[in-house]
């Protein structure tokens, strides 16, 4: 990706040219892979996908001192920053009564067949295969759109307890998924 | 402090810890390294999202089989 963006100074005649030329770089390195991944979080939505990779890049733009880190940090960086856009969307819209309950993982059964099935089955094998404590933190705040402080006050537990055994069970699972050769 | 990057990498801090944590992320080298094992791990947990939870959303409404 991309070397540039730290070295613009002077060859600009107003702010205004070097801020439009960094955000175009900033598309250009980033928009498309962006997109491709916040596509998979909003469900296929297109437009909405579009607005929150506009949000992001503008963001980043925000923060130039992040995009002079090394391209695999600004990269997960911002994927971040739209995983967390696309979140405050979603609890926005879930402010109307949400039709559907995220399923619970033992209910879930999914079709055959299709690669997408098949890799959340993979998901679902290794979610199960944590223990309940590291288990029911992740089903209690990411997959029901909650923060930490929300499911801790669900679960009975503190936000520190919280916040630290998903530290774990995350660690878990990737460890999981990556012995299922489905993890980098 | 170093175990927020879980929580921060899944979008589940609430502004101000979020906020917190990207102030520390600017100087910890070691959430920085994890932060870049963890990205993608959040899309893995959303297959489960997207996944249908049962079959029997393709069966018609009620109204329809009379």
């Amino acid at each position: 990706m991309c070397p540039v963006l730290g070295h613009l100074d002077g060859r600009f005649e107003s702010a205004d040219a070097e801020a439009e030329h960094r955000i175009a770089v900033l598309y250009q390195e980033f928009g498309g892979p962006l997109l491709r991944h916040v596509r998979k979080s909003t469900g296929n939505d297109l437009q909405w996908a579009e607005d929150v990779v506009q949000e992001t890049i503008v963001r980043a733009w925000r923060n130039s001192a992040r995009l002079q880190w090394e391209p695999s940090l600004i990269w997960a960086w911002l994927l971040t920053v739209a995983r967390r856009i696309v979140i405050d969307g979603r609890r926005r819209k879930s402010v109307r009564p949400q039709e559907v309950e995220p399923p619970e993982v033992d209910m879930m059964s999914v079709p055959d067949g299709s690669e997408r099935a098949l890799s959340a089955m993979v998901v679902a094998d290794a979610l199960r295969s944590l223990s309940q404590e590291h288990r029911e933190v992740i089903e209690q705040t990411y997959l029901r759109d909650r923060t930490i402080s929300e499911a801790a006050e669900i679960l009975g537990i503190p936000p520190g307890t919280v916040k630290s055994r998903l530290y774990y069970g995350i660690r878990a699972l990737r460890e999981q998924l990556r012995d299922k050769g489905v993890a980098g | 402090m170093h175990d927020g990057v879980a929580a921060y990498v899944l979008g589940v801090l609430d502004e101000e810890e979020h906020e917190a944590f990207e102030r520390h992320l600017d100087a910890c080298e070691r959430c920085q390294a994890e932060l870049i094992e963890l990205a993608e791990l959040p899309e893995q947990l959303d297959e489960l999202r997207n996944a249908p939870s049962s079959t029997s959303g393709d069966d018609p409404p009620m109204s329809m089989s009379r």
